[in-house]
């Protein structure tokens, strides 16, 4: 049963990181890291209920507060970067090359 | 009864999650997660973990995936994007390395798995149980959690407030 | 007691005078050959000096000294120098008649705008022959044997501007360079075999025990490699063939270094390293068949030449034969013995030549001279004399070395006396034919050419020098030069038969000689007599054409193959190919830094993958998710 709910979360963890190496748009980079910790969140639980220990689920409170606060200022990037480039293509920020 | 609301949930994640990493119209992909989300929370309720259950759903797809959808249809987006050589490169390269991931983890969860077979236990994720501990054991990473959003707070001010100067600037120019 | 600073005086001398005319004099040809006179005589002097310490005690002194060089592990070479009668001696000559041509190089030079450079490498030379006589070891002698090659190639081709010199210096060089290749065999399979205890050792003194435990067949191997060195340097056969071109190079050169020193160094290192051949009779008789073929073939062709340094060069390539026939024949003390006194005499003739060149404007062919004797007396006079000592002529000295080796081989091998006996009656039936057609009778009335003048002696820098050889040609024979190189063996009693034999077969040949020429005719009558046997002889016994085959068509392609294989595997594929490796493997690892964050997010999923993969003890999987973005990056950027 475990393991069942441990296979699902990875190939979640696995579509999330395809997400994150491949889009084109950053809005969908983005979505994929919420799709990372959503798999995550889904291991710590399924843990926490066959190890019979509660902190798992207090883990997922706190990861899912911080990815809150996280997705707001990762938007907030987004939306500099669309003023400054006029585009969210990922492709158009290069500048970390030197 | 569990097996099966286990595989369909598990099922329309999965392919909610495909349609978040594949589908063209941003708007789309954001409405997907929304979907995934929904079968996660779904998920945590088999599991009788209701309390984070819940939160997931009115905070997550509550909160922040509207947020999502505001900033999408504020920045006015059609259906992206020239392709370049690059990317189509990566998109491959990315894919077979996420499969390469996959692949390690099962590796991992398998034998994981065949050392470890598990019943699982009998608690039960409610409210009460979770605020109790929520306020006794974790009181400091709860209070703390309060600085951590004014924080996040004061850089989204600064970061719009940038934005904004910089945008006017360049439009008197 | 013998001084060792002497030694190491007489030592470097000569090669301070060589770096001092590079260094400061190359244009003054006054002072470079002053300069270079200095030296060789500072040397003759300290040798003199040495000589008479040496016997001052009875039995004669001996002393060695040597500074350690290398010294790694087991392999110890040293430099120093071996002082015994027999390195005096050879000293004495080198020094000697070396003093005799510096001084007579001053004249005959002194028209040549580049005589510097000259005295310059007549100094360089000296220094490399003091060298090897005094070398106290193996490598030490291999380091100036080698030097000597050098400066020989540098005054063969001293007029570099004349492909025929130009040519005949790399010749020389090319042929002693294969000779070496067998000498540094033979030392290095020596050192091998040479421990006995106390190490391995390159040193004459140290190896003289070991002899006797080496196996009699690894013996004659070694002697034979050494004697390869022999052959290349004494120009025996089939090795001769440079010394006949190295003509080509100044009168002074011919004199000094293919004729007196160089060409006598190999006979030189047989007689001191003698210990090594004498167990070995197979290779002992493979050095003397070599030395009498050597002497025969040399006296057939001297006959058909009309060149005089080339006739006298064919008379020191038989002359040579004949002293390694005589160590062959285990005899060191006669076969040194010869080398003295030809020194003697071979200096001698070539200086005439010399002189009798430079009268005539550097004419050299002997039917466009005639009556000599009468135009340059002393000239004529001391080359008589040197023609009757190498003739073997009684009372000089040619006679009694002479002797000595015809007497070694008529006790020991028939054969062998009689094939140097009748070289012994070529030699004099050439050098007649010389005398005859250059020298005697009346000079012609007119003389036709450019040159009207009138010919005259050459002058008495030149002069002198010939009259000291021909004084120490007639008297060599009688001033104990045995007893004093080999101071142990009883003192040789003549042998009246041989001694005989070879008066009378020396005179035959003199006679035949003036029989044919004695009248003299303007072309050689021997021509026309011979008919197609003097076609052979012109052409050398084809020995010029078949390694000039050999050379062009199996050499070269044995070369061009080996650069190829050089070119194309060590030059191309493994250079080049990592060189390229390094561009393509940059080009492809450029896209690691390409800026876009997703990109490095990639790299950073894929090293992780990896890392789990490495600690799981996945090595195929390793190999397959490392090499699919690798090629990735290599096809498609």
């Amino acid at each position: 049963m475990l393991g069942h709910y441990l296979i699902l979360s990875g190939i979640i963890f696995s579509l999330g990181l395809i997400g994150v190496m491949t889009s084109r748009n950053v809005l969908k980079v983005l979505l994929s890291l919420e799709l990372l910790l959503a798999a995550s969140n889904l291991s710590f639980v399924s843990f926490s209920k066959f190890n019979g220990d509660y902190a798992g689920q207090l883990i997922v409170f706190f990861v899912i507060l911080v990815a809150a606060a996280e997705v707001a200022i990762g938007l907030a990037i987004i939306v500099v970067m669309y003023r400054r480039l006029s585009t969210i293509q990922a492709d158009e920020l290069k500048e970390m090359k030197w | 009864m569990s097996p099966f609301f286990f595989y369909l949930f598990a099922a329309i994640l999965i392919f909610a999650s495909l349609a978040v990493i594949l589908a063209r119209n941003p708007l789309y992909n954001v409405l997907a997660l929304v979907v995934a989300i929904f079968s996660l929370s779904c998920l945590f309720v088999l599991l009788e973990a209701f309390f984070v259950g819940m939160i997931l759903l009115l905070v997550y797809a509550g909160a922040v995936l509207v947020f999502f959808l505001f900033v999408v249809m504020c920045l006015n987006l059609n259906t992206v994007v020239l392709s370049s050589q690059q990317q189509t490169r990566f998109r491959w390269l990315g894919s077979f390395v996420g499969l390469m991931f996959l692949f390690s983890f099962a590796l991992a969860a398998k034998s994981f798995i065949r050392a470890h077979a598990m019943e699982p236990s009998s608690i039960r994720g409610t409210i009460e149980v979770i605020g109790k501990i929520l306020f006794t054991d974790y009181l400091l990473p709860f209070e703390l959690t309060s600085f951590l959003l004014l924080i996040a707070i004061f850089g989204i001010v600064s970061l719009a407030q940038g934005a904004l100067s910089t945008g006017k600037d360049s439009e008197n120019l | 007691m013998i001084n060792a600073n002497l030694v190491w005086i007489a030592f470097f001398a000569p090669l301070a005078a060589c770096v001092l005319i590079t260094l400061f004099f190359l244009k003054c040809k006054t002072s470079s050959s002053l300069i270079a006179i200095a030296g060789i005589l500072t040397s003759f002097v300290c040798s003199c000096l040495v000589f008479t310490q040496i016997f001052q005690t009875n039995p004669p002194a001996e002393l060695q000294q040597s500074l350690s060089w290398i010294s790694i592990d087991s392999l110890t070479i040293n430099f120093g120098f071996l002082i015994n009668p027999l390195a005096i001696m050879m000293l004495l000559i080198v020094t000697g008649v070396g003093s005799a041509i510096f001084i007579y190089s001053r004249g005959y030079m002194d028209e040549d705008p580049s005589a510097p450079r000259f005295f310059a490498y007549l100094s360089l030379f000296a220094f490399s022959m003091i060298g090897i006589v005094l070398s106290n070891n193996f490598i030490q002698l291999f380091i100036f044997w080698e030097l000597v090659g050098l400066s020989s190639y540098l005054l063969i081709g001293f007029w570099y501007a004349k492909p025929s010199a130009a040519d005949a210096g790399v010749k020389a060089f090319m042929v002693n360079r294969l000779s070496d290749f067998g000498f540094l065999c033979g030392i290095i399979l020596l050192w091998s075999v040479s421990d006995i205890g106390s190490g391995r050792s390159f040193q004459f003194t140290n190896l003289m025990p070991v002899i006797a435990h080496i196996d009699p067949h690894m013996l004659t191997i070694i002697g034979l490699l050494l004697f390869c060195g022999v052959v290349g340097k004494s120009a025996q056969v089939p090795l001769h063939v440079w010394l006949i071109d190295a003509m080509e190079g100044p009168t002074p050169v011919s004199a000094l270094i293919h004729a007196a020193t160089m060409v006598a160094a190999g006979i030189y290192l047989l007689a001191r390293t003698f210990f090594i051949f004498e167990p070995s009779t197979t290779a002992l008789t493979i050095i003397a068949y070599t030395g009498a073929i050597t002497s025969l073939m040399a006296a057939i062709l001297a006959v058909a030449e009309n060149d005089i340094k080339r006739i006298l060069a064919y008379s020191t390539l038989s002359q040579l034969g004949l002293m390694v026939m005589a160590l062959g024949l285990g005899g060191p003390m006669q076969g040194m013995y010869h080398l003295t006194t030809h020194a003697f005499f071979k200096a001698l003739l070539f200086l005439g030549a010399g002189s009798v060149i430079y009268a005539l404007h550097h004419e050299q062919n002997i039917w466009n001279m005639q009556g000599l004797l009468k135009k340059m007396p002393v000239t004529g006079i001391t080359f008589l004399i040197g023609t009757l000592a190498l003739c073997g002529i009684f009372p000089l000295s040619g006679f009694w070395s002479k002797d000595g080796i015809l007497a070694l081989a008529y006790t020991n091998n028939t054969v062998l006396y009689l094939i140097a006996a009748t070289a012994s009656g070529l030699t004099a039936f050439y050098m007649g034919r010389l005398f005859f057609v250059a020298f005697w009778g009346d000079a012609p009335a007119s003389r036709h050419g450019a040159h009207n003048h009138e010919i005259h002696e050459s002058p008495a820098v030149m002069t002198l020098p010939l009259i000291v050889l021909a004084i120490l040609s007639a008297i060599g024979g009688y001033i104990g030069i045995p007893h004093y190189l080999f101071p142990q063996e009883a003192p040789e009693s003549l042998n009246m038969r041989v001694a005989l034999i070879s008066s009378v077969v020396a005179l035959l040949g003199l006679g035949f000689a003036y029989m044919i020429y004695g009248k003299r005719t303007a072309s050689d009558p021997l021509v026309t007599k011979l008919g197609v046997f003097y076609t052979v002889l012109q052409n050398k016994f084809y020995f010029d054409i078949v390694y000039a085959w050999y050379v062009d068509n199996i050499q070269q392609n044995v070369a061009l193959a080996l650069f190829r294989i050089e070119n194309g595997i060590i030059d191309r594929a493994i250079i080049d190919g990592i060189a390229n490796l390094a561009r393509v493997g940059g080009k492809a690892f450029r896209y690691l830094q390409n800026g876009i964050v997703q990109s490095y997010a990639l790299v950073f999923v894929l090293g992780a993958v990896l890392l789990f993969l490495f600690l799981i003890k996945s090595y195929t999987l390793i190999f397959v998710v490392g090499i699919v973005p690798l090629l990735l990056f290599l096809l498609l950027a």
